[in-house]
């Protein structure tokens, strides 16, 4: 059967970004070209300390510094608790931040801030600024968090969850999720092989070029406009007014073009700080991370600890899995729970099993704090699981390739933890509808050169080559919590005013969504004028997360076009004197099916604005979805392993993905080349090290991340499959590619060397070591 | 440092004055990237000094002479009989890097990751300071401390002769780095002088891993006058131990820092030794 697809005029083809002669020019685009010369500078004094009473604060000689015009601490603030992770309402997640607190919990916590006339005079304040500490024991481990007479990290009566789930900020608990299916211990006694080993992943940050900046000003009218690096511009809205205590109304959020989020920027770290300088002083008022801050105090991938109990009988059915999850979500809670829910809902589904179990706990730490990053708790998780999924094949001596072909969950069938784990509450129950994992085995097999491999841990010399693999999934999108908003107009010359309240935060989903609005009114994606993300001009989104723009967003995006597809029909129908029933739309016209009376998308336009009866044709929708179908993937890499040093080159990855109907295939191989070599750098160099709970190596000549001088060979292949619920069969593409490196490369280095690592990243001591373990 | 104020001498000797009028108020200027690991705020007035015709390569009988404030790029893109320089400036940071940081940003104040310090001790480099004359040392001696010291009175480096390798000399570096752009974690480099079979002269420097970049002297010792193979420069590279503080950083430990080191001395020696023999 022909994959639909294959018609579409504009999805599906690789069309140029709408914003790239924008942002290939340089101009006016992002936060920081908008800085009027009249802007106030911040800067932020952070706690030196992880765990710290603020005894006493005198901020009297920083006010009268030259250039300063106002500070802001704990006492010259609202305290009003607020999460600060813009991930739905009420939020899964703790109420357990102040603007401003008392305490300090980790190493770059707020203190104080000062607004000046220049950075360096801000600096200065700050220097001024005088601070009595009373230092805390601090918690630097989930160990440490879970022991009996732990110190306690929140304190404060305020702290409280929006949503009945267990918190017990006395036990430095944030959350505990978990689910069962069937029988977990028969399961594990059914099996002629079990294993029964934990993993460890590390902490990791999004190093968007553009760091977080944001930018405050107050309007004629009084209101406060918030011009903001952000993923999700409504939430902004509302944590801002619920900080600050103020109504949504009094605030508007402006998303510009955006230097990169990953999930980072689905957290409001700024823009408080600016809209009451803003609201203090009058003026303008900006904020920019340095990089350092960005490490110290932006947010990070949590680091978790994975035990995975897993039981397998000779003939390679999987009896039992069990996930154990404790997630180290640092100082804050946000998003602690949701990631460790996704540890399980985004990976166990991926091969069948009657017997589960799984059970997340989250805890806080005197450490950086966990957020929002592309893979959100699946990546974690996959290291885990598809480490095991290769010591299990092995066990029963079956290849890796046959035992995941054999096992992987294929269309039409479900998982109980699908309804089981969802994000804050119970999930949704689902049934696959479009799955090409197959396929992506298959091709990624021939592409990898899978016949070649065999076991060569008994090769000698010092440079050893091997090969792994891993299967993936994730999802798009949140059932029924996830909502996303368009609208869109015509105009005198059959161009369209396309406004999304999704936010493109340099993924390209304008063009995207451009394309899908573009091929539902039979028009081209160059008549889209795409206007993204303002609180008060665009309809509501709840923003760029959980793999949800293109599946979410796009579908409203389409509704919005049919609707006004239906009044174009109706207006053209109306011109040429047929029935509604009788035209069809195709090549910006309304015409005859056989073309023989037609009349153009502008001619309709200006017969709606000023001929008869006139009307604005405009189309609004507004769309959530009922599951989340996942994309699947099939990562392959071939490694070379020095034996000598433990150094690993990547001699070639793989990278095959099923996202369903790629809407602009160039894009989704942007983005799965970007999330693969995100995910390859995540496990072979980005490391957090810490003393006393400071970060130490907070910079780019420290913090080894990939660049494209050490991007090896990636092969993207898009394996294509036609989901029924998304915008002309779409699915989610961006989060997905970042799961697979790290345990493909652990499977590699097995195959290549008999070494298996529970804990990444993969550094040459780390890999040397267990290359020596082998040995001995 | 925070650069507050800015001359353009016309001379060497104009530059020299202004620096030594400045004081520690002073900076001598070329391509700027130090600045970023200088980051009090000092007030300095920087002393420019790219345009003092100081931006040559010239081969000049046995060495080659670099100007100091001749670019990275420019000795990476170099190329010259008897000339192995480029092996090492092409490993050094980013390209956008190399074309503004300089030979001399990298000699005159060495940072512990340094690599061209290690490159020119191994091979036997001539500093020339100008100190109202031209004044030349020997690498041993020009790094047997923190350069920056020498110019703390307005001194300037004018050039560095680097000697062209001669037939059975080989050279051979290694730079183990986690990513292309990022710090070595150890950086080795060495000269051997080949008689036949044997190794009549040697010299092996280290830096990185390391406070200082420093030459191996028991390394040097257990290969002199051994025949130049793998066993040799195996038991040699063992020596290392012997001769630097290694140290753990950016995670490793100490003893994996010594370890990769010994590895890298050993590849570095392997390369030479090819060298030199290709040369024979």
């Amino acid at each position: 059967m022909t994959n639909p697809a294959a018609h579409f005029k504009q999805v599906n083809h690789s069309v140029t970004k709408v914003d790239a002669k924008q942002l290939a020019l340089g101009k006016n685009s992002y936060v920081g070209d908008f800085v009027p010369s009249d802007a106030l500078i911040v800067k932020m004094l952070w706690s030196p300390h992880p765990h710290a009473r603020i005894k006493a604060i005198d901020v009297s000689k920083a006010e009268k510094m030259p250039g300063v015009k106002a500070v802001l601490w704990h006492g010259n603030v609202p305290r009003n608790i607020h999460c600060t992770a813009g991930q739905g309402f009420p939020e899964p997640s703790p109420y357990d931040t102040f603007i401003f607190d008392t305490k300090v919990r980790f190493v770059g916590d707020r203190v104080a801030a000062v607004a000046a006339e220049t950075a360096e005079q801000a600096e200065a304040a700050l220097a001024r600024i005088h601070v009595e500490y009373e230092l805390l024991p601090p918690v630097f481990s989930i160990d440490e968090a879970m022991a009996d007479g732990a110190p306690v990290i929140h304190d404060e009566p305020e702290a409280h969850v929006p949503i009945p789930i267990p918190y017990e900020p006395k036990k430095n608990l944030v959350a505990r999720v978990g689910c069962e299916a069937g029988d977990f211990e028969q399961g594990m006694k059914d099996a002629d092989f079990t294993f029964d080993d934990t993993y460890e992943t590390p902490y990791a940050q999004h190093c968007p070029i553009e760091p977080y900046t944001s930018l405050a000003h107050i309007d004629s009218a009084g209101r406060i406009i918030i011009t903001t690096s952000t993923q999700v511009p409504f939430h902004c809205r509302r944590i801002v007014a619920q900080a600050l205590g103020i109504p949504v109304q009094k605030i508007r959020v402006i998303k510009p073009r955006i230097g990169g989020g990953f999930g980072s920027k689905q957290e409001i770290l700024l823009e408080d700080i600016v809209a009451l300088f803003a609201l203090r002083t009058g003026r303008p008022v900006f904020w920019q991370f340095t990089r350092e801050e960005n490490f110290r105090t932006g947010r990070t991938r949590h680091p978790i600890r994975v035990r995975l109990r897993t039981g397998v009988k000779k003939d390679g059915t999987i009896t039992a899995i069990g996930m154990d999850c404790w997630n180290n979500t640092g100082a804050y809670g946000g998003h602690g729970l949701t990631v460790v829910s996704c540890c399980g809902s985004k990976v166990l589904p991926l091969y069948r099993c009657d017997n589960i179990h799984f059970l997340g706990l989250v805890y806080y730490t005197n450490l950086p704090v966990g957020g929002a990053y592309r893979g959100f708790g699946a990546t974690q998780a996959f290291f885990a699981m598809e480490s095991t999924i290769d010591k299990m094949a092995e066990a029963i001596g079956m290849d890796p390739l046959e035992f995941r072909r054999k096992n992987h969950i294929k269309t039409g069938e479900g998982s109980p933890v699908f309804a089981a784990l969802g994000e804050g509450k119970e999930g949704t129950p689902m049934t696959v509808g479009s799955c090409a994992l197959g396929e992506c085995i298959e091709k990624g097999a021939a592409a990898i050169g899978w016949q070649n491999r065999t076991d060569w841990r008994t090769k000698t010399g010092r440079y050893r080559r091997g090969i792994g693999m891993a299967c993936l999934m994730q999802g798009s999108s949140i059932p029924h919590i996830d909502m996303g908003g368009a609208s869109i107009k015509i105009n005198e010359d059959g161009s369209f005013n396309l406004l999304v309240g999704a936010t493109d935060l340099g993924t390209g989903s304008d063009t995207v969504l451009a394309q899908i609005a573009a091929e539902e009114l039979a028009t081209t994606t160059d008549k889209m004028i795409v206007y993204s993300s303002d609180t008060d001009m665009t309809p509501f989104d709840v923003g760029a997360y959980a793999s949800s723009t293109t599946y979410l967003s796009g579908e409203a995006a389409r509704k919005a076009a049919a609707d006004a597809k239906r009044q174009i029909l109706k207006t053209g129908a109306e011109m040429l004197n047929l029935p509604v029933d009788q035209v069809v739309c195709q090549d910006a016209h309304v015409q005859t099916p056989d073309g023989s009376q037609k009349v153009s998308y502008g001619d309709i336009a200006c017969y709606a604005l000023y001929q008869k009866n006139q009307y604005q044709i405009i189309g609004t929708g507004s769309h959530i979805t009922e599951k989340s179908p996942p994309p699947f993937a099939a990562h392959y890499a071939e490694i070379e392993v020095d034996t000598w040093t433990g150094l690993i080159k990547v001699l070639k990855y793989v990278s095959t993905i099923d996202c369903g109907t790629a809407i602009n295939p160039a894009l989704c191989e942007g983005q799965t080349e970007g999330g693969t070599l995100n995910g390859i750098s995540y496990a072979l160099t980005e490391q957090y090290l810490f003393q006393n709970g400071r970060m130490t190596n907070a910079s780019f000549a420290d913090y080894h991340i990939f660049s494209m001088r050490d991007k090896p060979p990636i092969q993207a292949i898009l394996v294509p499959s036609y989901e029924d619920t998304g915008p002309f069969g779409a699915k989610s593409v961006s989060e997905i590619c970042i799961n697979g490196p790290a345990p493909v490369f652990a499977n590699a280095l097995y195959n290549a060397t008999g070494a298996r690592l529970y804990e990444f990243p993969f550094t040459p001591e780390r890999v040397l070591k267990a290359i020596q373990a082998v040995k001995r | 440092m925070k650069l507050c104020e800015f001359l353009r001498p016309a001379s060497l000797p104009a530059a020299r004055d202004n620096l030594r009028e400045l004081g520690p108020k002073g900076m001598a200027l070329a391509g700027g990237t130090a600045l970023h690991f200088m980051q009090d705020h000092t007030p300095v007035t920087a002393v420019d000094i790219t345009h003092l015709g100081l931006s040559y390569i010239r081969p000049d009988g046995d060495f080659y002479r670099i100007g100091a404030t001749t670019p990275l790029a420019d000795i990476q893109r170099y190329r010259a009989p008897r000339w192995a320089m480029h092996e090492i400036c092409r490993r050094i940071a980013t390209h956008q890097i190399r074309n503004i940081s300089t030979l001399g940003g990298n000699v005159c104040r060495v940072f512990p990751w340094a690599d061209l310090p290690v490159v020119l001790l191994a091979m036997n480099a001539r500093m020339v300071v100008y100190t109202g004359h031209d004044q030349e040392l020997g690498a041993d001696e020009y790094f047997k401390t923190q350069p920056a010291k020498r110019y703390l009175k307005g001194d300037l480096l004018r050039e560095v002769k680097v000697p062209a390798l001669r037939s059975h000399h080989g050279f051979g570096s290694v730079k183990v780095v986690r990513t292309a752009a990022a710090f070595s974690m150890v950086t080795i480099a060495c000269v051997l002088e080949l008689d036949g079979q044997n190794i009549k002269s040697a010299r092996v420097a280290a830096g990185s891993a390391i406070p200082f970049p420093r030459r191996l002297p028991s390394v040097e010792a257990a290969l002199t006058g051994k025949e130049a193979r793998a066993g040799v420069f195996q038991e040699a590279a063992a020596q290392a131990g012997h001769d630097a503080p290694w140290r753990g950083r950016e995670g490793m430990s100490t003893d994996y820092s010594r370890h990769l080191a010994e590895v890298s001395i050993l590849d570095a020696l392997e390369r030479a030794a090819s060298f030199a023999r290709e040369r024979t």
